[in-house]
């Protein structure tokens, strides 16, 4: 069922943008995150005006939108990154498995764990590949022998698609990979905690084509049994991996649907705009 | 269609412009020699000064490590060492060893023992070390006792004095610490091969003396090795923690802004303060033993502190966020972030630092002066509460020395000191460069 936009044509110069009624994710049955109403203030500024979406499990989900509109910020919100900026005030809630996550009774800590994060520089820790993917699972208690430890490294390895590449040097350096497999080694120490949701901020930005189009194999894999929510520049990437695609702009979120209708039929004359080019 | 021709105007600023080309080429030439030369002249001062100061302390330091002795077969004669033959301690702690090494000395020169005159000035030519030194051999190995054996004796300081060429032969007899007749058997005893230069160990292990022969640095080095181990067991686990929490940790308002401020401030204070601080607090009203290595470890500390702090946080911050992201991303805690993360790989840092405070800390003089550790001390210190002294204060207490002996001593002891801080220094910079990691 699609709502009509009100008649409100909103001007790309002016600041504050119009208000959009919320489109909770039309035709979504199987809801995993589900925003209402989060605002972000960097100190006075407001960054991000109070968002409501549904995200759904087992499916990729794309955020797209011009440079400084939010959606870095908003997927952030999801597994409270922004807790770690001094300045930054979160409003709203966001429910997960029913509850929600900025709840006083939540533990950050754990939440990132079932919440996460591959980011858009390859950062590997400084240490080999094994231990890169092990700290995780050590940490949260995931194994109690080194025969698990290892069971689960080379899963998540093989989950990633790098297992044939590193496993005769799991002992190498994690840093010595190239940028391709770096991420990848990435996604492998995210996957190795077991998360429900994996949240991902431009992971393809810094890499070549052939690297690009490998990671985006993984990601079709991986939504069979993760939910995927990736933050990209590219129009042509979200139309390519996502199911549903979220359109921001100025902190708002403009639009929400599935990716093709989003690309071909857009509701909005913003979305229509940006997707065509004629800014961003 | 035509082109224009160029207007004049412009033609004419280019050949202005052309005509000042030379001159003003020339004049920049010029500007930039000079300044190059400037740049010369001020690095050859500065190296010229630092070759005077070399060459001038190993000129009058080397001679140091070279100490005379005099090679004499003595009888560890068992009638004066040992006369009840039941080896008690007590007899061969207080037996007679000068007279078997004067004994052996005259037998050398041919001095007749009853010649009284003869024999003070045969013995002038030992020095009163030689006691100590016979001691240790018989201590260390009684079976000698009964036998004769050769030994390298150290001569009196007058007689190194003279062979290193600070009491010249030409002085007039009067005016000269040894007579003529001793300058004869010293001549002697050179030819003879019995009297020469060895190495100087002593200077190495032996503690204060009135006596040049029988100084040393042992007494020095074990204070300042005392000291340096206090320092590095106190000051790094307190500056590296007290740098985490204020880096990691701590809010960010006013109060720990203070915080900061104050601890650059305290890197600057002067040293002979925390002297001061030492003396009132520690010596009175802790009561600790003034003199003790300990104190001398603790106003070090102190001292220390800001330097490792100030170490510690630019090694911490120099951690990229990238990593610090990653960890929390994978569901690591603050503390866990912070101590499987970020400090292994601040530990470069925070050792090169550590390392830089405590070769500092090893050269330094005026708050140890305050709390007393000028003491002249015969005996090592077994433990830091005991008195000791460090070596920047051994030099300070044989500069003020006029003997020739003291005065190579100084520079010899300049030298060891520079010689420590060079090596700490350098094993710095290779531990910086073995560690340089790339993120």
């Amino acid at each position: 069922m699609n709502e009509a936009s009100p008649s409100v044509r909103a001007d790309f110069d002016k600041s504050i943008p119009a208000p959009v009624p919320v489109h909770h994710g039309a035709g979504l049955t199987d809801v995993k995150i589900a925003a209402r109403e989060v605002s972000v203030f960097y100190g006075a500024k407001q960054a991000l005006m109070s968002v409501s979406i549904d995200i759904g499990d087992r499916s990729v989900t794309a955020f797209i939108g011009p440079s400084g509109c939010g959606k870095s910020t908003f997927l952030r919100c999801l597994n409270r990154m922004n807790d770690f900026i001094d300045v930054a005030r979160v409003t709203g809630s966001v429910m997960m498995n029913g509850e929600n996550i900025y709840d006083a009774s939540i533990d950050p800590v754990q939440l990132r764990a079932r919440v996460g994060m591959v980011f858009q520089k390859p950062n590997p820790f400084p240490k080999t590949i094994y231990e890169n993917v092990a700290y995780g699972p050590r940490i949260h208690g995931l194994a109690s022998h080194k025969t698990d430890l290892d069971e689960i490294v080379v899963s998540s390895l093989e989950k990633a698609g790098l297992y044939k590449e590193v496993k005769d040097r799991l002992n190498d350096p994690g840093t010595g990979l190239s940028g391709g497999q770096q991420q990848r080694l990435c996604i492998a120490r995210a996957i190795a905690v077991s998360p429900d949701v994996i949240l991902m901020d431009e992971p393809c930005s810094a890499l070549d084509p052939i690297a690009t189009a490998k990671i985006e194999e993984l990601m079709d894999e991986l939504k069979q049994n993760y939910c995927i929510i990736i933050v990209t520049h590219s129009m042509q990437q979200a139309a390519r991996v996502s199911q549903r695609t979220a359109f921001f702009h100025l902190g708002v979120l403009v639009e929400e649907g599935e990716t093709s209708q989003i690309f071909t039929n857009p509701r909005e004359t913003r979305t229509q705009d940006y997707i065509t080019g004629r800014f961003g | 269609m035509t082109i224009a021709a160029t207007p004049s105007d412009i033609q004419e600023a280019r050949i202005r412009r052309a005509d000042h080309a030379a001159a003003l080429a020339k004049k920049r030439h010029a500007a930039e020699w000079r300044f190059k030369m400037y740049g010369v002249i001020a690095i050859a001062i500065s190296l010229a000064f630092l070759v005077i100061l070399f060459t001038t302390i190993v000129r009058n330091g080397y001679s140091a490590f070279m100490q005379s002795a005099i090679r004499l077969d003595v009888n560890f004669d068992a009638s004066e060492i040992d006369p009840s033959g039941q080896r008690n301690s007590q007899d061969l702690w207080n037996a007679n060893y000068p007279k078997l090494a004067s004994n052996a000395l005259y037998s050398v020169l041919g001095v007749n023992p009853d010649d009284r005159l003869a024999r003070r000035k045969a013995n002038e030519l030992l020095s009163r070390g030689i006691d100590t030194q016979l001691r240790k051999i018989v201590l260390a190995d009684p079976s000698i006792i009964g036998q004769t054996r050769q030994v390298w004796v150290l001569a009196h300081g007058n007689v190194d004095a003279f062979l290193k060429g600070a009491i010249s032969r030409d002085t007039p007899e009067e005016n000269r610490q040894l007579n003529n007749q001793q300058v004869a058997w010293i001549d002697k005893l050179t030819a003879d091969g019995l009297l020469a230069k060895t190495f100087n160990s002593g200077l190495f292990t032996f503690g204060a003396s009135s006596q040049p022969e029988t100084a040393g640095l042992g007494v020095a080095i074990i204070g300042s090795f005392f000291m340096m181990f206090t320092v590095l067991a106190l000051a790094v686990p307190l500056g590296v923690a007290a740098a985490l929490y204020l880096q990691e940790f701590a809010p960010k308002n006013r109060f720990t802004d203070l915080i900061e401020v104050n601890i650059n401030n305290l890197a600057a204070v002067p040293s002979i303060v925390f002297g001061l601080l030492g003396l009132a607090v520690f010596i009175n009203f802790l009561g600790l033993p003034r003199s003790a290595s300990l104190v001398g470890g603790l106003v070090l500390t102190l001292m220390t502190l800001p330097t490792i702090i100030i170490a510690t946080r630019a090694a911490i911050n120099a951690v990229p966020p990238s990593i610090r992201e990653a960890a929390l991303g994978v569901g690591a805690s603050k503390m866990q972030t912070v101590f499987h993360h970020v400090l292994p790989l601040a530990m470069p840092g925070i050792l090169t630092g550590t390392i830089i405070g405590l070769a500092k800390a090893l050269g330094e003089t005026a708050p140890l002066l305050m709390i007393g550790m000028v003491a002249f001390v015969v005996d090592y210190p077994r433990t830091p509460l005991e008195s000791a002294t460090a070596l920047p204060v051994q030099i300070y207490m044989w500069a003020t020395e006029a003997e020739r002996g003291f005065v190579e001593r100084t520079a010899g002891a300049t030298i060891v000191l520079l010689a420590f801080m060079l090596i700490m220094n350098a094993v710095a910079i290779v531990l910086r460069q073995r560690f340089a990691r790339k993120w």
